[in-house]
């Protein structure tokens, strides 16, 4: 039975889990060091740049914080600064809670209190696309993360100076993960459209309030119109799954169906199994009688 | 995180002020877990908790492909200071462009690469070495 939801039961699920969230893990340990290191700059010891990786455990705010605390900014400011940066995590949030409304009260302050970027991108796409992923396979793509996060935290602490990173291409891993990302999220004409959306939207919004709140702002539109043009085109089409802007883009062969396809592939299949197990009965009893 | 560029690792060890100590130190990182806390768990809590109308969770589809586009133009065409990074490609006879060059390259051979190998772990590193190379002679 625990090993009935496995998708190759041949393998311990921690070990494929591990797998899926290695790309990651292997792009967080240098960005680690690195932020390790600039908080060991702005006069931490390698003991609080591990206890900040873990009680913290974000990229974006850990950075903001070496560089407030250099600029010897108030608590009070660096408490608001931190709150604003991370308040898109608000959304992740709320995306994610369908995925997590049978998990109880607990699991779920566990399971936010350790939920970033990074990892939230692959969870969501392993909800999307894997019917078999749970919320505990969730948690432990989120312990695998933290924990290299937390070694590349401690090692950046204890080199201190010593080594110089180029950080321009450790930061690129990031933003390679997000196209990624946005390449497997980019299944139709609309998500496509939502994404240029969004492009436009963020360098406006970043450049006019001139804080990440920028990106706040260009999710919460980008999104919204998004959903306005679905809802409208469902409500008005005769066959919405077929009208141009709901219609799939082209994709390599391997690529083409995603989870939810199939199973209604199945579905359909099922449902016509049926239909002639039905009539053959039917026919069974005419002969019958 | 474009900032770090500016950031003098050994200017600011000898920037600290005499109060930064453990206890301040501590306190910080309290205020700061805080800070990450609040808005990841209680949004969560709220919709987890309750029956969640359908078209919020329509809406909410549309959140990642929003939000993973808004950060990936925030590293390559957004600068420290918020505004538009400026760029010479010297290969083009130093033609001003926005945006980093080699990581506008490097992103464009990532996504092809996601295109067609649907590999995570092949995206990242088609990218790390494609920022390095085009950083080289773009």
């Amino acid at each position: 039975m625990a090993k009935a939801h496995q998708i190759n039961p041949e393998r311990a699920r921690w070990l494929e889990v591990l797998g899926v969230s290695m790309p990651l893990c292997l792009s967080y340990l240098p960005i680690g060091v690195a932020c390790g290191i600039l908080l060991n700059a702005a006069g931490m010891n390698f003991v609080l740049t591990f206890l900040v990786s873990i009680m913290v455990f974000s990229g974006g705010a850990q950075f903001t914080l070496a560089s407030l605390l250099v600029s010897n900014a108030p608590i009070t400011s660096i408490f608001m600064t931190l709150f604003f940066l991370e308040l898109r995590y608000a959304l992740l949030g709320s995306s994610l809670s369908r995925y997590m409304r049978n998990e109880s009260q607990k699991s779920i302050l566990i399971f936010s209190a350790s939920m970033n970027d990074e990892n939230y991108a692959i969870n969501y796409l392993k909800f999307v696309t894997d019917k078999n992923w749970t919320a505990k396979d969730a948690l432990l793509v989120e312990y695998y993360s933290l924990a290299s996060w937390a070694t590349g935290n401690l090692l950046g602490g204890l080199i201190g100076s010593a080594v110089q990173i180029d950080l321009v291409i450790v930061d690129f891993a990031l933003t390679a993960l997000f196209i990624y990302m946005i390449v497997m999220q980019v299944r139709q004409r609309l998500t496509l459209l939502i994404g240029l959306l969004s492009a436009g939207l963020s360098i406006y919004f970043l450049t006019l309030v001139k804080s990440t709140l920028g990106i706040i702002l260009a999710t919460v539109l980008a999104s919204f119109v998004g959903f306005l043009i679905e809802n409208r085109v469902r409500r008005y089409a005769k066959d919405p799954d077929h009208t141009w802007i709901l219609g799939k883009l082209f994709r390599p062969s391997s690529t083409r169906n995603t989870v939810e396809d199939r199973q209604h592939i199945k579905k359909q299949e099922a449902a016509q199994a049926k239909e002639q197990e039905g009539s053959e009965t039917v026919d069974a009893k005419d002969n019958g009688e | 995180m474009a900032w770090i560029n500016t950031f003098n690792l050994a200017e600011a060890s000898a920037l600290i002020p005499s109060h930064h100590n453990l206890t301040y130190h501590l306190i910080v990182i309290v205020i700061s877990a805080i800070a990450a806390f609040v808005p990841r768990y209680f949004p969560m809590r709220f919709f987890t908790n309750r029956k969640i109308p359908e078209w919020f969770n329509e809406w909410m589809k549309y959140v990642p492909i929003s939000l993973f586009t808004a950060l990936v133009i925030k590293g390559i065409f957004i600068s420290s200071d918020y505004g538009l990074v400026q760029d010479h490609v010297k290969l083009l006879g130093n033609i001003m462009i926005y945006g980093h060059a080699g990581q506008i390259v490097a992103a464009i051979f990532v996504a092809i690469t996601a295109y067609f190998t649907r590999s995570m772990a092949a995206s990242v590193l088609v990218g790390l070495v494609g920022v390095w190379l085009f950083g080289l002679f773009l």
